[in-house]
């Protein structure tokens, strides 16, 4: 398990915190490489069906942000 | 845009105006900096950071902040080695667009303009100069700007709060308000700075909440001044809620403490009594400042100052100057705050447009436009370009293994990289590689689509595409510069996100933009001052205004004032507005008239007009709600049942008509804050302290010897208000503070009136025997719950209507088409009235010019023969853009009008039919890139 | 009032006041030279952390 690390996928609202994780970038943040963003348009997009197909796709963790 | 630029001279007349301006170096190629940093990387000068108040470094090739606008690099010459000693040039070395150019010089610039408008804002007040608060020497006495950004996430503790002598968590702060306002012993600035007040409140909540109930968080102050719209309700809370301690006192001195660096202060309570207490930190409320560089501004524009250094302007044309042509907003017409900068500055805008109506879209550069191909029944032929941004990308990511990945994923036609996709040549190729490879859907892996994707939409336009035939990854921001570590992992997440965009972009479809007409008419509502000035800003910009007044008079509240705080005569002014009105062909005035009804959107309502004896119908483009706000009868005070108890609108009467009763006046009281600021009616009605405070200087100058007092909580003259306070108290008028749960008695005993208050000073109960008692009390909203049904906005708990944003949009609604000035939407006096009438005029008019409405390609659409007329989008959605269908074969099912759609999906994730599909972001579509991973 | 009148404007300073300024103006047909002595705009606003009343974000 030592090695182990976890598939994380977002869903980040265009609005904010999309532009947060962009912001994060130009401050030049460090984080772990194991998140994929999906943008959308607001959070009030996000649907289960979302979390769901992420899961199924191998996700460990998916983040719901805005 | 002209940065780095200064105004040297201006000459000719509204209409017609030359200005002559210089232009400093930035020393960078505007056009060619890509904003990559390599620059600022390998530059070896390192300097304090203005940007955050000299708490950090910055390097003398550099950007104010990372979000800066224009997102270019610029040099600092008064540092820079190479320009100082002709040394170093690194920057020019590692600069990989070769937009270094040490060799540029001052440029001279005319412009030709028609008007101008003059926002250069203020300066925070510099404390060094003043002894008792050892600024220079403390370290731990800082100013509320350096304390905003050590609570800034991008400041420079991370937001972290920590003290900067070393760098512990301090447990206990003090924040001093009124410095270098409301002070002529120390500064020169008489007025009150009318923010700090409640910035320093927001700085101690936020301090603890980002460190918890151990942050002891403490406000020394004279008068809390708390007017504006939900700000009282704020007050309270910190108070009572977040824990934060108010001192009403005086402070005297700070002593640091040579060893802790702890800071001990001597301050005097209200009731005398000197009190030493220590603390971590001292934060130190600054106030806003007219600088001497704005100061010689004004003179080279010729614009008359006031005598307190802000421009000069009249209450009902609060944004006009001295010289016609030249508009002013922001705190250099006097000290403010954000919603009431927005307002003004959107009031400016309206002035400055309405001298040049006629010659509108004039100067503005149109595009031809290009012929869309059409691409239906094409399979996806998608371009995929990768960006390489510099090194920025490509120093981390493979980017050339990427653009191989992506040629084998399916239906990829076409792969590249690009150095900079963003410069104009590579757009120039990539429309030519779209036409000529007949490409018909673009992905481009690079920066953040929020900045760039409207670029490349631009790109796809000219190569003849739908520009929603794009789709755009982001392997800088959210890749190459957070995973530098691991170039193997982050070009793995390259990969991964560019075969994400190519699914989805396989799915997406050209999307049409409705177009529609606005009707150029506007509709006014509320015939007071305030709606007055809106509809005259419609009418002085072209445009045909109607407008309605539910009474048989134009003029509102108004015509029951006596004078402005600034000494204008109301009557007169008023009149003259009536005139004006009524003589501008462009406005069409319905008296006693009232709205029974409102069909339709933006652009294109329809309204029922109920008049006396007759009904119209109007169609109109935009609407503004203008129905002002009414003074409260109180319940206390004795009021009714004695005549010598007045409310402040029944003394103006006295004062409009000269009563010789005012003569026979020898004492005389003013109660504060009656019905506002407590519970039940919690908001400060934030016209009152300057009313009274007017009102008890004209009795004292009438009868110098009569005893006039003002029983006051806070005395709340912000802004340049305050000289009057310190005008009444000179001329002897007499401040008794009262608190809210110890009301002032008044009782008449043998006919004779009197008012019993406690004395905070004194400490004792003091008997006022009255010939008269004005009573300020609360201005209240009339019941506006049909007109928000009307036009679907909404309603505070207080009864004013909610405007879009607090900060960023306080003269319009949420709702498309709907705007918003006066009392209705907050108590305030004549001039801001006046402002925010010609914002919402301001306003309306960007919607009128644009003659036609383009709407967005991303919104949502039913599918009718799904919906189950659940009703919950109607009900969900926060800009009233779904309603059931009244006719045709899809009666009763709901249907989503386009231009009141902002695309959020909020209705699509709700809709419990599946009914519902948002264009750009649909289910199939964000299910593949999640399908992808 | 001159006979050919200036379709444009120049507003001063690029703060929140200047940039709402230019906004309005610029969505209302004219052309409009945003002037600014400093390298970027936002102003004092830009250096904020939160606002009052609501806590929004400054930036």
């Amino acid at each position: 398990m030592a090695d182990w690390e976890p598939k994380i996928v977002a869903f980040l609202c265009n609005w904010c915190s999309y532009g947060a994780a962009d912001l994060a970038g130009v401050s030049r943040m460090q984080y772990p490489a194991n998140i994929r963003v999906v943008r959308i348009p607001c959070t009030g997009r996000m649907s289960p069906k979302f979390a769901l197909a992420a899961f199924r796709k191998g996700a460990d963790a998916v983040w719901v942000s805005g | 845009m002209l940065t780095k630029t200064e105004i040297e001279s201006i000459s000719g007349e509204v209409g017609n105006f030359s200005v002559n301006l210089t232009k400093q170096p930035r020393y960078v190629d505007q056009d060619l900096c890509v904003g990559c940093g390599a620059c600022a990387e390998k530059c070896p000068k390192k300097i304090p950071d203005d940007y955050n108040t000299g708490l950090s470094k910055r390097k003398a090739i550099y950007v104010e902040y990372a979000q800066a606008v224009p997102l270019k690099y610029a040099i600092d010459d008064r540092y820079c080695i190479k320009l100082q000693k002709d040394k170093c040039g690194n920057c020019e070395k590692v600069c990989p667009a070769g937009a270094i150019r040490y060799d540029q010089k001052p440029e001279q610039v005319t412009l030709e303009v028609g008007s101008v408008v003059l926002a250069p804002g203020f300066k925070p007040f510099d404390p060094q100069g003043l002894d008792s608060y050892k600024y220079s020497e403390y370290k731990n006495v800082v100013t509320s700007l350096e304390f905003e950004r050590i609570l800034s996430a991008s400041g420079p503790t991370h937001g972290h709060v920590t003290r900067p002598s070393d760098g512990e968590e301090p447990t206990k702060i003090a924040w001093l308000q009124c410095i270098g306002s409301r002070d002529m012993n120390k500064c020169d600035n008489p007025y009150c700075s009318a923010v700090c007040c409640m910035y320093a409140i927001k700085e101690a909540v936020i301090a603890k909440e980002h460190q918890g109930d151990s942050l002891e968080a403490s406000i020394f102050f004279m008068d809390m001044r708390t007017h504006g719209k939900d700000f009282e309700t704020f007050y309270d809370n910190a108070r009572n809620k977040a824990g934060v301690r108010f001192v009403r006192s005086r402070v005297h001195t700070i002593t640091e403490d040579p060893e802790t660096k702890d800071l001990e202060m001597r301050y005097v309570t209200e009731d005398g009594k000197i009190e030493v207490e220590k603390f971590h930190m001292v934060v130190l409320s600054v106030g806003l400042d007219i600088s001497p560089e704005l100061v010689e501004l004004a003179g080279k524009l010729d614009v008359t100052l006031g005598a307190n250094r802000f421009a000069d302007t009249d209450s009902f044309s609060p944004v006009a100057t001295s010289r016609e042509g030249i508009y002013v907003c922001g705190a250099f017409a006097g000290p403010k705050d954000i919603p009431q900068a927005v307002v003004d500055s959107s009031a400016a805008a309206s002035c400055a447009g309405q001298v040049l109506a006629s010659a509108r879209n004039t100067c503005i550069k149109s595009k031809e436009k290009i012929e869309e191909k059409a691409i239906k029944g094409e399979p996806p032929r998608i371009g995929v370009f990768v960006c390489k941004c510099g090194i920025n990308i490509a120093g981390v990511v493979d980017v050339p293994s990427v653009v191989e990945y992506a040629k084998t994923l399916p239906f990829v036609e076409y792969a590249s990289e690009n150095l900079y996709s963003c410069s104009q040549d590579t757009q120039d190729g990539m429309a030519e590689l779209i036409k000529e490879k007949n490409l018909n859907r673009i992905v481009v892996a690079a920066c953040t689509p929020k900045t760039h994707e409207p670029l490349f939409q631009e790109t796809l336009i000219n190569a003849g595409l739908n520009k929603y035939l794009f789709e755009m990854t982001n392997i800088r921001n959210h890749d190459s510069w957070v995973h530098k570590a691991t170039p193997d992992l982050a070009t793995e997440k390259a990969r991964d996100l560019v075969r994400m965009a190519v699914q989805k972009a396989a799915l997406i479809a050209p999307l049409a933009e409705a177009e529609l007409s606005v009707n150029p008419n506007g509709l006014v509502i509320g015939g007071g001052v305030a709606g007055m000035a809106a509809a005259l800003g419609l009418a002085k910009q072209g445009y045909p205004t109607h407008l309605i007044e539910k009474s048989s008079q134009l003029g509102g509240k108004a015509l029951a004032l006596h004078k402005t705080w600034k000494g204008e005569d109301i009557q007169e002014n008023v009149a003259k507005m009536i005139k004006e009105v009524e003589d501008n062909e462009n406005i069409t005035v319905y008296m006693e008239t009232e709205l029974a009804s409102v069909d339709g959107f933006v652009g294109n309502f329809t309204s029922t007009l109920k008049g006396k004896d007759k009904e119209t119908t109007l169609e109109y483009g935009v609407a503004v709600v203008a129905t002002g706000a009414d003074e409260s009868k109180p319940t206390e005070y004795l009021y009714g049942q004695d005549e010598r108890v007045r409310t402040s609108l029944e003394m103006d009467k006295l004062f409009k008509e000269n009563d010789p009763a005012l003569d026979k006046i020898q004492s005389a009281a003013f109660i504060q804050c009656v019905g506002s600021r407590e519970p039940g009616r919690p908001y400060c009605s934030r016209v009152c302290c300057t009313h009274s405070v007017d009102s008890a200087i004209a009795l004292k100058e009438r009868n110098p010897d009569a005893n006039v007092y003002i029983l006051y909580r806070d005395i709340r003259t912000y802004g340049e208000r305050e000289l009057l306070y310190k005008k009444a108290r000179e001329a002897g008028v007499l401040f008794i503070r009262y608190s809210v749960d110890n009301k002032p008695i008044v009782s008449v005993n043998d006919g004779n009136l009197t008012v019993q208050v406690k004395d905070h000073v004194l400490q004792q109960t003091v008997e006022i025997p009255l010939d008269a008692l004005t009573l300020a009390t609360a201005i209240t909203p009339p019941d506006n719950s049909k007109m928000a049904q009307f036009y679907k906005v909404p309603l505070n708990d207080s009864g004013y209507y909610v405007e879009r944003h607090a900060k960023l949009g306080p003269s319009e609604f949420a709702t498309d088409g709907v705007f918003l000035c006066g009392l209705a939407h907050y108590p305030k006096p004549i001039d801001e009235s006046v402002a925010q009438a010609q914002a919402a005029a301001s306003r309306a008019v960007t919607l009128l010019a644009r003659e036609k409405i383009f709407t967005s390609g991303t919104v949502a659409v039913t599918s009718p023969a799904n919906c189950s007329e659940c009703g919950v989008c109607v009900s969900l959605c926060p800009y009233s853009a779904p309603s059931f269908t009244t006719e045709g074969p899809f009666a009763g099912k709901a249907s989503i009008n386009p231009v009141l759609c902002k695309g959020c999906g909020l209705c699509v994730a709700s809709c419990r039919s599946g009914a519902i599909h948002l264009n750009g972001f649909d289910n199939n579509q964000i299910l593949a890139m999640i399908d992808a991973l | 009032m001159p006979k050919d009148v200036i379709g444009s404007v120049m507003v001063v300073g690029g703060g929140i006041a200047g940039m709402q300024s230019a906004l309005d103006l610029a969505e209302s047909g004219y052309y409009v030279y945003l002037v600014e002595k400093g390298p970027s705009i936002g102003g004092v606003m830009a250096q904020l952390d939160k606002t009052f009343p609501t806590n929004d974000c400054a930036m």
